[in-house]
Formats: C-alpha cells, sequence, structure tokens
C-alpha cells in the first residue's frame, strides 16, 4: 500500500506524519517553543528526516503531501517550499490538502457519524477560517474566511455540530453560545494531526510540484490598502 | 572540494538560482518581480513572498538546465540567509534544506552583502582580495574592506536610506517611474545638474557613513517652491542635480576610503553600480588615485544568486544533516 509521508505548518504546531493507509507509521508533532512562536523554520525538516527514518527510511516514501492552509501565511510558505522542494528532488508526487481537512479526519474519528463537524482555526485579526463536513458527506466543504459575527448563519440547520482547531478554542464562547459543542482546551483534537492531513490527502489527486501554492484566502494588507485607496 | 554549487537567492523581490563552478557561473537565472511591486511604490514583503513560493523551483529547474546538469551533479547548496525581508529569505532557505538533505549534500549559508562583493570574484578577470568594494543599491549601500574571500569588515553604511531608495524616493517626488534609478539617469541625459544645488551631505562628516534623507528633503522643498507645473517642465534638471547628489555623496566617500586604506582594487557592486554617472566617476576617481578599478558586470550587480553561489565557494560547508535546523536569521550561522 502507498506510503504518505504528510506535514504541515499553517498552526503554531510543526506536524509530521508517515502513514500507509490508515495506519501511522511514525508521527511527530512540535509545539511552539518557550517564546510562544512557531518552530517551523527550525524544526520541521528535521522532523521530516526523523519520520522517514522510523517509517523504514526514504526509499519507502511514495508521496508527499503538505497542509497549504489556511493560516499563518509564513507558516504556510515554510511546508509548502519544504515540500515542494522535497518532492523536486525526490522525485515524489506531491498531494495538497486544505488544513482544515486534517481537523476534519480527527473529528470524524471520534465523533458519532450523525454529527456534523466544523473545523475552526484562529485566523487572527478577530478572524477565523471554517470549513464544515456535513454528516454523512464524506467530502470535506472548502475552507472560508469568517468574522464570529457569520458562525450562527454557519451553523444553523446543522445537527449536534462539534468544532476543533485552535479557532474553535478562540471563539469557544460563541461557538457554545450557538449550540456548538467544543472540545477541552488540551484536547488533541485541536491541534493539527499530520496522520489526519495523510489520510486526508488520499481524497486529492497528486499534482506536479511547482503546481502546489498556499491557500490564503485573504489578500496582502497593501493589496486592500490600494484597492481601498483606490490607487492603481 | 570544487564541483557546482546550486545557489538560491530571495532576500528582497528576485527569485534567483544559479549554479556556479569555480569563477564561473554557468547560469544566473532571475525571476524579477519589480513590475509587480511597481504599482505599490515599493518592494511589498507579503507580495514578494507569495511570489518566491510560486517560482523559486522553476527558477532552480531552469538554472540547472541552462548550466546543463541535473542536481544530482550538484556538490553542494548555498542560499542567503541573512540580511534581507525573513519571510523572504525563508523561501530560499526552505528549499535549499530540502534539495540539500534531498541528496545528503552539504549547505553553505550566505550573507547578501558578502554575495555582492563575492560577485567581483567571478569571471571575468575575477578581483583579488585585499581590496575595496562599495555595494550600493536599493537595499543597502554599504563601504568595505576585505582581507580575505570569505568575509568584510564594514566601513561605512547608510544612517537613513539606502542609495537605490534615495533614487526611488527622488523618482517618486518627480513623478517618473519604478525603480528610480534607471528612471532618474534616463530623465537626467538631458539635464543641468548645475541648475539646482543639492547639499552634498556628509561631505563634512570624517567618517565614511552615508545619510540620503536630506538630499530627499532638499528635493521637497525645491518642488514646493517651484510648484508643480514648473517641477514637470524642469524634471530633467532636478533629476540630474539629484542623481549627481547622490553619486556624488557615495564618491566623497569612496574617495576618503581609498586615501585610509590604500587598496590596490577597488570593487563596485550592487544595483546602483550600473548608475552611467556613478561608473563614470568612479573610474576618474581610481584613475586619479592608481587603484584598479573593477566593474561588477550588470547582471551580477543587482541581487542575483551567482554572487551568493561564488561567495560560498570560499566559506565553510555545513555536512548533512547539522543543517536541518538552520533558520534565516542573522544568527543563522553560529546556531547551526
Ligand atoms: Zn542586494
Amino acid at each position: 500500500m502507498t506510503v504518505i509521508l504528510g506535514l504541515d505548518t499553517a498552526t503554531g504546531d510543526t506536524s509530521v506524519a508517515a502513514c500507509e493507509g490508515e495506519s501511522v507509521l511514525a508521527e511527530v508533532q512540535i509545539g511552539p517553543g518557550a517564546n510562544g512562536r512557531p518552530q517551523h523554520a527550525a524544526a520541521l525538516l528535521a522532523a521530516i528526516e526523523r519520520v522517514a527514518a522510523s517509517a523504514g527510511g526514504w526509499e519507502r516514501i511514495d508521496e508527499l503531501a503538505v497542509g497549504v492552509g489556511p493560516g499563518s501565511f509564513t507558516g504556510v510558505r515554510i511546508g509548502v517550499a519544504t515540500a515542494r522542494g522535497l518532492a523536486q528532488a525526490r522525485g515524489l508526487p506531491l498531494r495538497a490538502i486544505h488544513t482544515t481537512d486534517a481537523l476534519l479526519v480527527a473529528l470524524a474519528a471520534g465523533a458519532d457519524p450523525e454529527r456534523d463537524l466544523l473545523a475552526v482555526l484562529d485566523a487572527r485579526r478577530g478572524e477565523l477560517y471554517a470549513a464544515l463536513q456535513r454528516s454523512g458527506s464524506p467530502v470535506p466543504g472548502d475552507p472560508g474566511l469568517a468574522t464570529p459575527d457569520a458562525l450562527p448563519e454557519l451553523a444553523q440547520g446543522l445537527t449536534a455540530p462539534i468544532a476543533a482547531g485552535d479557532g474553535a478554542i478562540r471563539f469557544r464562547g460563541e461557538l457554545e453560545a450557538i449550540g456548538v459543542e467544543v472540545a477541552a482546551d488540551a484536547d488533541p483534537v485541536h491541534r493539527i494531526s499530520a496522520a489526519g492531513l495523510c489520510i486526508a490527502a488520499r481524497r486529492v489527486q497528486p499534482q506536479r510540484a511547482e503546481d502546489v501554492k498556499p491557500l490564503y484566502l485573504r489578500k496582502p494588507d497593501a493589496e486592500l490598502w490600494r484597492e481601498r485607496d483606490g490607487r492603481n | 572540494m570544487s564541483g557546482p554549487i546550486l545557489a538560491i537567492e530571495t532576500s528582497c523581490d528576485d527569485t534567483c538560482a544559479a549554479v556556479v563552478d569555480g569563477p564561473r557561473a554557468l547560469s544566473n537565472v532571475i525571476s524579477s518581480q519589480a513590475s509587480l511591486h511597481e504599482r505599490y511604490g515599493g518592494v511589498v514583503p507579503e507580495v514578494a513572498s507569495r511570489h518566491h513560493v510560486e517560482l523559486v523551483n522553476g527558477v532552480v529547474e531552469a538554472a540547472l538546465a541552462e548550466a546543463g546538469c541535473g542536481l544530482a551533479d550538484i556538490e553542494a547548496f548555498a542560499v542567503t540567509t541573512n540580511p534581507g525581508l525573513i519571510g523572504a529569505l525563508l523561501i530560499g532557505v526552505s528549499t535549499a534544506k530540502a534539495l540539500a538533505a534531498s541528496a545528503r549534500k552539504p549547505l553553505i549559508p550566505v550573507d547578501h552583502l558578502l554575495g555582492h562583493i563575492a560577485a567581483a570574484y567571478l569571471d571575468p578577470e575575477p578581483a583579488e582580495p585585499p581590496l575595496l568594494a562599495l555595494i550600493a543599491s536599493g537595499g543597502h549601500t554599504l563601504l568595505a574592506a576585505a582581507e580575505e574571500r570569505d568575509g568584510f569588515e564594514v566601513l561605512g553604511q547608510t544612517l537613513d536610506d539606502a542609495a537605490g531608495e534615495a533614487l526611488d524616493k527622488g523618482a517618486r517626488l518627480l513623478g517618473l517611474g519604478y525603480p528610480g534609478g534607471p528612471a532618474i539617469q534616463r530623465q537626467a541625459a538631458g539635464g543641468n545638474p548645475d541648475a539646482f544645488s543639492f547639499p552634498v551631505a556628509m561631505s563634512r562628516d570624517p567618517g565614511l557613513d552615508f545619510s540620503f534623507s536630506g538630499l530627499k528633503t532638499a528635493l521637497v522643498y525645491i518642488a514646493e517652491e517651484l510648484g508643480p507645473d514648473a517641477v514637470l517642465g524642469r524634471r530633467a534638471d532636478l533629476a540630474a542635480g539629484y542623481e549627481a547628489a547622490v553619486v556624488g555623496q557615495l564618491i566623497a566617500k569612496l574617495g576618503r576610503a581609498i586615501e585610509r586604506r590604500e587598496p590596490a582594487t577597488v570593487v563596485l557592486g550592487g544595483g546602483v553600480a550600473a548608475n552611467t554617472l556613478l561608473r563614470r566617476r568612479a573610474a576618474e576617481l581610481c584613475e586619479q588615485r592608481g587603484v584598479r578599478l573593477k566593474l561588477v558586470p550588470v547582471e551580477l550587480c543587482t541581487d542575483n544568486a551567482a554572487m551568493i553561489g561564488s561567495a560560498a565557494r570560499f566559506l565553510e560547508r555545513i555536512p548533512y544533516p547539522d543543517y536541518l535546523h538552520l533558520d534565516a536569521t542573522p544568527s543563522a550561522r553560529s546556531a547551526a
């Protein structure tokens, strides 16, 4: 069976795993450093090498998968640049996965199949990235950028919804007020598991490395200012 | 310890890769984003980073193809780790680390400014240290002495704007295009540099540091006094005077540094070194002082990766896996 090495650096975590089908061969998850900042740049490649070695060496890795966001712009770019470099050098196929898909996989694994699932990431500036997976649907929804005011509309008509992600923690009050369950802050379901990413990766087609791009969902500030000022 | 080095440079707005073998640049590919940043009137870090990550692998591929080799032929990988836009640097560093680690080959972190100096160590007619280097670009203005090829001593730097930045800002005030250097030069060609008096800033300061902000202020005042119509009518004279003042300061400090260090060779590099007036005045100065002037070829003056590969030849190689934790910070080298 295909062995996939997956990585994600869209949140504060640096997550890497190797999976053969649904079985996890190796997994590493490194949280932010003592200063509270993500350790993507320093930790990612070493974690990848460690996971590849634990999974039986690079000879066993058939494909790569990378979380393309949404999330921290710089974090996502470190992950995407590293994945593209590895794919280019090793001639491996690369699959691009929404970071929210990894959360939805983890949620689905622990929740009643009747429940609707919500992945919520902290987009900073008081906003959030959210993706929905309806019960019974094997396909997760695409993530979108939203303000917390939009949550009631988003959650309308959902069946016993449950949310996970750093944004679910950040907006716990708003979510619980509209009947969305959020697991305890320390629950691992809130963190991006690269194993979940590898499992989600099986649903998408591999791409050429240079076609894999970050998913930002937000324009650069300079572009927003330019549009607002009406300058050309 | 020779063999081709693949170098990557993404410290600002150009995505660059090159293959260097000894003093020969086998390829030097630059994907410029200048036209993208033009609409913002300057480099926007987030926009630069977004483009680097999309372009870098294709640029590496092109550099390899142009050099007629594959990744398997590369002996070591070099990358700019500092100084620069942190988010932009990280794209090059992440890519170079991934490529090097996949091949189990060494990685060489390179200081961008050393790269600008090391452009002079490439063919044709490579310069030999000890030498004095004036590096002027949109991002930096540096007067440095190099005793050996693996480093340099800073003699003077800008206290405010970089020389190229001063030209950009001047061009913007005069309603010319971006980047400002070439725009000012074109406009200045038909102008009289003595029509307006610009302060030759720092000329009485005995140090070797530069300052260009006073010059920009002087231009603002002159423009205010003239009014928009007269500015438009006298753009050539204004551009010529402004350009001469920027170049004048660079030459004054260079002359002073030559007096103090008595170098055999002076290297002129960086994007602003493409300026014709600067080249001519530097040539006159060096001839007067009996110093050899090494003009870095124009294609190696603006940011490029061949200069990074050139610098890497003389630097320590970090073997696999010791660079896996390498970060793009000024302390990158000691942290490795
Ligand atoms: Zn430069």
